[in-house]
């Protein structure tokens, strides 16, 4: 039995019932790996659910005030917002933490990539780790709906109308997300269905899932190394940087929330609660969705009429679909790095995505902020002129390491990553 | 005949496990079909057929030029053009779906969601959407109503 390490103590009293010293052995030899690279990318998984902690105590704290429904959503925003104690304080930290989740997400996704993390045997890490980013935007842009005010409401038309672009069962589709042919109330109670069941039931499962696979086969070490040269013992040297590092983001968090409490006001970071839903009112101008979608409501503008034989708003939906496809199944496209080989295209791939992206976003930032008699506006030129340069710098980049990365061939071999 | 046992053994198992296969799929399928058709919302129930202004709507549309108004569950936009004449096409944008408005002071139909322009009969001017905005028939009634038709006409 192993009852032998821990006595009569409460973990010897769990012990002889639950057998659990062999997670305690698994824990204290638990190591994460450290090599040549920085090991600061080690900590943007737990600080990403550090956030989703923090948007799990808030939301159900906003839950005890909200009320979804055409007449009392807007309404007990407001009340929560400009009646409620610290309810402000509650709104503000759920949508900054929301934001600051994403962003974290990102970085940890894009880190694992460029770290190419995800070679075998990692695959299935990279997969759940996918979808449960996939997820967070689901949540993202399910939560955006709830204020019920004009911004939300134009936001979530745009956002659900490209679904009606999906082959055959497109019309379906919008149907069944909005509970109905338009945004009305009925999409109000669907996405407060996702918004607080559905997607956190998804995602708490899956979370699970994912955390299993990394305890299970440890952190990734760096590219070309099996066994990893040294470790840092998880506990308590890492467990303890972790936590101090929750610590530095909840300050940070709290701060933004206290004195900045309606976002920083930039495009697609703003939540003001603004004015009440209409559905008989035009789009106004300055709408936009929140900045992480910012790239797609650019990519649907950048999109001519008809293309191929298809309309705009298909063709954007299919090459989104085969781009974020591609991003899926990338551990098994790269060849390169399942043999623990350098693999500069891959890197080149992500650098390109982070390009595009940066492209697109900083280029809506005119789109909807205009009067169309001012459509000459000097934030249009600015964002306009940051985008090309983004665009424009990272090429010269990219082409630069790859003429590096082919004379460095011609003579000895290569050792970038 | 050992080999007919075996046989005739594989062809039972085969036999039961089809018989279960197909029962899993149509157990799946019951459970399945209802929550799809629960899923899928019914018609918007509401008055097919013309519609006629109310006198709030007659003063926004005299006020701000255009007024949007609902015609069997569909937004129209119901606008007066610089030459008093009343024209309707629907709201909804053929790009993205957003509400489009009028620009009384450049004649046109204005999208602000993409930026997109149309003619007053809904013909695209310019931006990405794809399709016109269809037409509605508008008149205007002896006694000053505005009356607007359900039925469309494509613009093109």
């Amino acid at each position: 039995m192993s009852d032998s390490g821990h006595g009569q103590g409460w973990l010897g009293w769990l012990d002889r019932r639950y057998q659990i010293t062999p997670l305690i052995e698994f824990l204290r030899h638990k190591e994460v790996p450290k090599g040549p690279h920085s090991m600061v990318w080690y900590y943007l998984g737990g600080m990403t659910m550090f956030f989703f902690l923090v948007q799990v105590v808030t939301g159900v704290l906003l839950l005890m005030y909200y009320q979804p429904g055409e007449a009392t959503a807007y309404e007990s925003i407001r009340y929560l917002t400009t009646k409620v104690p610290f309810g402000w304080l509650m709104r503000s930290v759920h949508c900054w933490s929301a934001h600051l989740m994403i962003i974290s997400l990102v970085t940890h996704m894009f880190s694992t990539m460029m770290l190419k993390a995800y070679r075998p045997p990692r695959e299935l890490t990279w997969v759940t780790g996918y979808i449960l980013f996939a997820l967070t935007l689901g949540f993202g842009f399910s939560g955006y709906l709830l204020p019920w005010n004009k911004l939300a409401f134009f936001a979530t038309s745009v956002g659900t109308d490209l679904v009606k672009s999906v082959p055959l069962i497109g019309n379906w589709l919008l149907q069944v997300l909005r509970g109905g042919p338009d945004v009305t109330a009925n999409t109000l109670y669907r996405f407060f269905a996702l918004h607080v069941v559905i997607l956190p039931l998804a995602f708490v499962s899956l979370i699970g899932v994912h955390l299993l696979f990394v305890q299970r086969q440890g952190m990734a070490p760096p590219l070309g190394a099996k066994v990893a040269p040294r470790g840092m013992r998880f506990f308590p040297s890492f467990a303890l940087r972790d936590l101090l590092l929750w610590l530095v983001c909840f300050m940070v968090l709290l701060v933004l929330a206290v004195f900045v409490p309606y976002g920083p006001g930039i495009p697609g970071m703003d939540w003001e609660l603004g004015q009440k839903a209409d559905p008989l009112a035009p789009a106004f101008p300055g709408i936009k969705p929140e900045w992480y979608f910012l790239w797609e409501y650019q990519l649907l503008k950048e999109f001519p009429p008809h293309l191929f034989g298809l309309e705009g708003p298909q063709l954007c939906l299919l090459v989104v679909s085969l781009l974020l496809g591609i991003w899926a199944i990338i551990p098994w496209l790269d060849r390169q790095a399942q043999r623990e080989q350098p693999s500069p295209g891959f890197s080149d791939f992500g650098w390109g995505a982070i390009l595009f992206l940066t492209f697109l976003t900083l280029k809506a930032w005119d789109i909807g902020a205009m009067e169309p008699a001012t459509s000459g506006s000097s934030l249009k030129v600015i964002s306009r002129t940051c985008a090309w340069w983004t665009i424009g710098a990272g090429a010269v980049i990219i082409g630069i390491r790859w003429l590096l990365q082919s004379s460095r061939q011609s003579s000895p071999p290569s050792a970038s990553r | 005949m050992p080999e007919n046992t075996s046989n005739q053994k594989s062809t039972r198992r085969s036999f039961l496990d089809l018989v279960l296969g197909a029962s899993s799929v149509a157990c799946l399928g019951s459970i399945l079909y209802p929550v799809i058709r629960y899923l899928k919302p019914l018609p918007r129930a509401g008055g097919v057929g013309p519609t006629r202004l109310t006198p709030e709507e007659l003063a926004k549309l005299e006020k701000e030029h255009f007024v949007i108004v609902p015609v069997s569950g569909k937004r129209v936009l119901i606008l007066q053009n610089a030459a008093q004449e009343i024209l309707a096409v629907d709201a909804k944008c053929t790009h993205e779906g957003c509400t489009v408005q009028y620009l009384p002071g450049e004649s046109v139909i204005w999208c602000a969601c993409h930026n997109a322009r149309f003619d007053l009969d809904g013909r695209v001017l310019s931006g990405p959407p794809p399709r016109p905005l269809p037409k509605y028939a508008a008149e205007r009634q002896e006694d000053g109503g505005i009356l607007i038709v359900a039925e469309r006409r494509q613009s093109e």
